[in-house]
């Protein structure tokens, strides 16, 4: 009973978050609005036994990605602020249509589902933190590795998609290439 | 709490994040409507790894580490776009079009 | 390796060493000099190995045969590529090798007002022209032959097109590779045919009688193409804008010969064929009547001699057309000769008075008595006067063709022999005798040895070619006998009376013009076969191309362009679509993940 009591808070907060999110206009807001949101996912993994991962998504996401996006927002914003978007009308009824006959199309595909509560066949032995590292290290250890990699290369890309070039030799010619 | 109820929070919160990427109109509002998204996708993969066994944690976790990546790239993105319009309001960059 | 191996690839290399030498160095073939030595050093070793060789086939022996496998198909070998120092290969090389030195050194005199860099030029391609000459004479098979011809055709064109700065030289030259180009599709083809019949290019494969007959016929076809046959001699008179030497070598005694040499090689598939050598008979009697008819009325002492050529190369055509390979190779040999001679006399005669036109000659016996004495002694061989070496080839080709075809050929080869004397009659009266018809025919002078060299060897062999019947009968195992039947001797009757005709119409007016031969020269100057090319050309093949050529640009392209029409226009619609705004394309993928969770729902 405290279960799905404790289910309802952790996704109303989230929900609710995540409206805010998608409404705010002042951008920083919605990237707090986002962090509350993430950490009710992370309180969402605690409950379903996942510690680890909620540890994770905390430091990672609201400690990570979050701080980033702050940033970003800081960067590209223009000292006499956002300019005011022109209302418009069409796009959010269109956004709104479109999101809630997804939703209702993929809830009613769950809520159709037979037999997703049941309990399974046999019992499952909850996952530990020693299962994880050893199913990351030794049975998937190519994809985390290819992983690394991939992370690397978003690194690598991310520095040089932002570098600031300077325009100067690259696109002068030069004296000695004439 | 259900697995149903799991994944209907979760389809709820993938379908904000939906109405979010098609309503907002800066970058970076943008890219925060995917990151719901995928917080939503990752919370699938929890559900089902709680009630149904599997490596779903496992996936979670990748999932994570895509979604830094992505950040990382899409906020350089932003930042060259801000570069070249001082702007970020992805529907004045219309470079896609020939 | 034994003996005759050795000496063949020495034939063979020695030239292309001073080939591909002057090939990579263009500092010693612009300079001239060094690059005639080194072609000459090639040619004379070639020619010694060529002379040791016939003479190690004279005392007989089995012909000797090295090969290395040329192309594979799994474990079997399709082709081999090598030498084969046989009685025929090796008589023919001695007959080119000899030629072709004696051209060379002539060669030095005749060419020696060119600019270095053109005279190193000159001497490279005939290196190159000697070495391709080799390979397709000492060809083991069929394919290697092929080869060399191709070989040689290429040598031809550089060498009609020597100035190639002179639009009619280089149009001449396309006109002779295209000709011949198209005539050795012949030769192809037949190869083609002969390697699905057989398996194998040689020459000595017996093949079922359609197949024999099909075979022989497309190498026929390459025959008249590069002999020079009718209807594709066309191209030999206007092959005459090259340099003389060049006609004397490759427009007269050697390239020219390679069809007839094709025949000679290929004799074995020959034979099974009657209704082929039917053709050739036929072709080679007409070919030889038609074209001296062309000489009598040629005032360019060149073409007179092209025609000439043509017209000898009939004779051979018809003899092996009659089955009589010894006829028809042994003319070709003393044909050789005497052709070269004629050729490098004339080209003598022309360095002097600097013009074609016998008609700008006259006289020059006086002035040039080697050059004269020589030129009438190529008429007379020619001609065939007993004594001479043509008197000895003729001889064996009218007693082969006497009784075939109901004495047709027959009766033609002795209005040839007729004709031939007198148009040489005729050249030697005009240009040889009588007063000098101008300044430079009056000041002509003798040039160096170097051309007066060559003219004396090649004198003596057309003088004394006969002596050589025998053993050259003897190195293809036949036995030899000179028959004097009807045929020679009324020959040698025409010959003569032929002469004695020409001295008679021309020795009293030099441009006198026979009345029958007014209509023949009108015919001539008609140039009835080019002008049957050219209405081929532009009415049959233009018309129809141009109609091919509507069709593919009106229905084809039309078709094309309208595909591309209809798609540039539905692009220019669908256009608006793209907006270039990157919440657009969400929502359509959006729209997409709806459309696509609506129909998993549905299912």
């Amino acid at each position: 009973m405290s279960a799905t009591l404790g289910f309802g808070v952790v996704a109303a907060c989230a929900l609710l978050s995540a409206v805010f999110v998608v409404r705010a206009v002042d951008l920083i807001r919605a990237v707090l609005w986002l962090g509350i949101t993430l950490v009710a996912t992370a309180a969402l993994y605690a409950m379903l036994g996942a510690s680890f991962l909620a540890g994770v998504q905390l430091l990672l996401y609201v400690g990570g990605v979050m701080t980033l996006m702050v940033f970003g927002v800081m960067i590209t914003r223009r000292h006499e602020g956002i300019a005011p978007t022109a209302t418009d009308t069409v796009r959010p009824v269109r956004g709104a249509v479109v999101a809630a006959s997804l939703f209702g199309l993929v809830a009613a595909a769950i809520v159709n589902t037979d037999g997703l509560d049941e309990a399974p066949a046999r019992a499952l032995r909850p996952l530990t933190l020693a299962d994880l590292g050893r199913s990351i290290l030794v049975e998937h250890v190519l994809a985390f590795e290819a992983l690394s990699l991939l992370l690397l290369a978003a690194i690598i890309g991310a520095v040089v998609i932002a570098r600031r070039r300077d325009p100067g030799p690259l696109d002068e010619p030069t004296e000695a290439s004439r | 709490m259900t697995l149903s109820h799991c994944l209907l929070l979760a389809t709820a919160l993938f379908s904000i994040g939906v109405y979010g990427l098609l309503t907002r109109r800066h970058a970076i509002a943008v890219l925060l409507s995917v990151e719901l998204m995928a917080n939503a996708a990752n919370i699938c993969f929890v559900a089902f790894s709680r009630f149904r066994g599997g490596s779903g944690q496992l996936f979670a976790l990748f999932a994570l580490a895509l979604t830094v990546a992505e950040v990382a790239v899409g906020l350089a993105l932003v930042i060259l776009l801000y570069r070249s319009h001082r702007d970020t309001r992805i529907d004045l960059a219309s470079e896609m079009k020939l | 390796m034994t003996r005759p191996i050795v000496l063949a690839l020495v034939g063979l290399f020695a030239p292309a060493a001073a080939a591909l030498l002057l090939a990579v160095a263009p500092a010693l073939r612009r300079r001239g000099a060094p690059a005639a030595a080194l072609t000459l050093l090639g040619s004379v070793t070639s020619f010694g190995a060529a002379l040791l060789l016939l003479a190690d086939r004279l005392h007989g022996g089995p012909a000797a045969l090295a090969t290395v496998p040329w192309l594979r198909s799994g474990d079997t070998v399709i082709a081999e590529i090598g030498v084969c120092a046989d009685g025929v290969s090796a008589s023919m090389l001695a007959v080119v090798t000899l030629v072709a030195l004696c051209v060379q050194v002539f060669s030095l005199g005749y060419m020696h007002d060119e600019q270095p860099p053109s005279f190193g030029r000159y001497f490279t391609y005939h290196a190159l022209f000697l070495f391709s000459m080799n390979v397709l004479v000492l060809a083991p098979n069929l394919l290697q032959l092929f080869g060399g011809w191709e070989l040689v055709g290429v040598t031809s064109y550089l060498l009609i097109g020597f100035y190639f700065r002179k639009p009619s030289a280089a149009r001449a030259a396309v006109k002779a590779f295209w000709v011949t180009k198209f005539a050795d599709m012949g030769l192809l083809f037949g190869l083609f045919v002969l390697f699905a019949a057989t398996g194998s290019f040689r020459w000595d494969a017996h093949l079922a009688p359609a197949a024999a007959t099909a075979v022989t016929l497309l190498f026929f076809l390459a025959v008249v193409g590069k002999s020079a046959q009718f209807p594709l001699h066309v191209w030999l008179p206007d092959a005459m804008e090259g340099p003389t030497p060049v006609s004397a070598l490759l427009h007269a005694a050697t390239m020219v010969a390679a069809g007839v040499f094709l025949i000679v090689r290929a004799n074995p598939l020959f034979e099974q064929s009657e209704t082929t050598r039917n053709v050739m008979l036929i072709v080679g009697a007409g070919t030889a009547l038609f074209a001296a008819c062309l000489a009598l009325v040629q005032s360019d002492i060149k073409k007179v001699l092209a025609y000439s050529t043509c017209s000898q190369l009939g004779y051979m055509v018809a003899a092996l057309g009659a089955g009589s390979m010894m006829g028809g190779f042994f003319h070709l040999t003393t044909h050789a000769f005497f052709k070269a001679l004629l050729f490098l006399a004339a080209g003598s005669a022309i360095h002097a008075v600097h013009s074609n036109e016998i008609d700008d000659m006259g006289g020059l016996a006086k002035r040039m008595p080697w050059t004269g004495a020589a030129f009438v002694i190529g008429a007379l061989a020619l001609a065939g006067i007993p004594g001479f070496s043509g008197f000895f080839s003729k001889d064996l080709v009218l007693e082969a063709v006497e009784h075939r075809l109901g004495h047709v050929p027959w009766i033609a080869l002795l209005g040839t022999a007729f004709l031939t004397a007198f148009y040489m009659g005729r050249v030697v009266v005009v240009a040889f005798f009588g007063a000098p018809s101008g300044e430079k025919a009056a000041h002509a002078h003798e040039a160096g040895w170097s051309m007066r060299g060559p003219l004396v060897v090649l004198a003596a062999l057309s003088l004394l070619g006969g002596a050589f019947t025998a053993p050259f009968t003897r190195l293809h195992g036949e036995p030899y006998a000179l028959h004097l039947g009807v045929g020679p001797v009324l020959a040698a009757a025409l010959a003569l009376g032929g002469f004695a005709l020409a001295y008679r119409v021309y020795g009293a007016d030099r441009r006198a013009s026979p009345a029958l031969l007014e209509g023949l020269s009108k015919a001539a100057r008609s140039r009835a076969v080019n002008r049957l090319y050219e209405f081929g050309f532009h009415r049959v093949a233009l018309v129809v191309s141009s109609g091919l050529a509507w069709t593919d640009r009106y229905l084809v392209d039309g078709l094309i362009n309208m595909i591309g029409y209809e798609t540039l226009e539905g692009g220019r619609r669908a256009r608006p679509l793209q907006t270039g705004l990157a919440p657009d394309y969400v929502l359509a993928v959006v729209l997409g993940v709806v459309g696509l969770a609506a129909w998993a729902v549905a299912q």
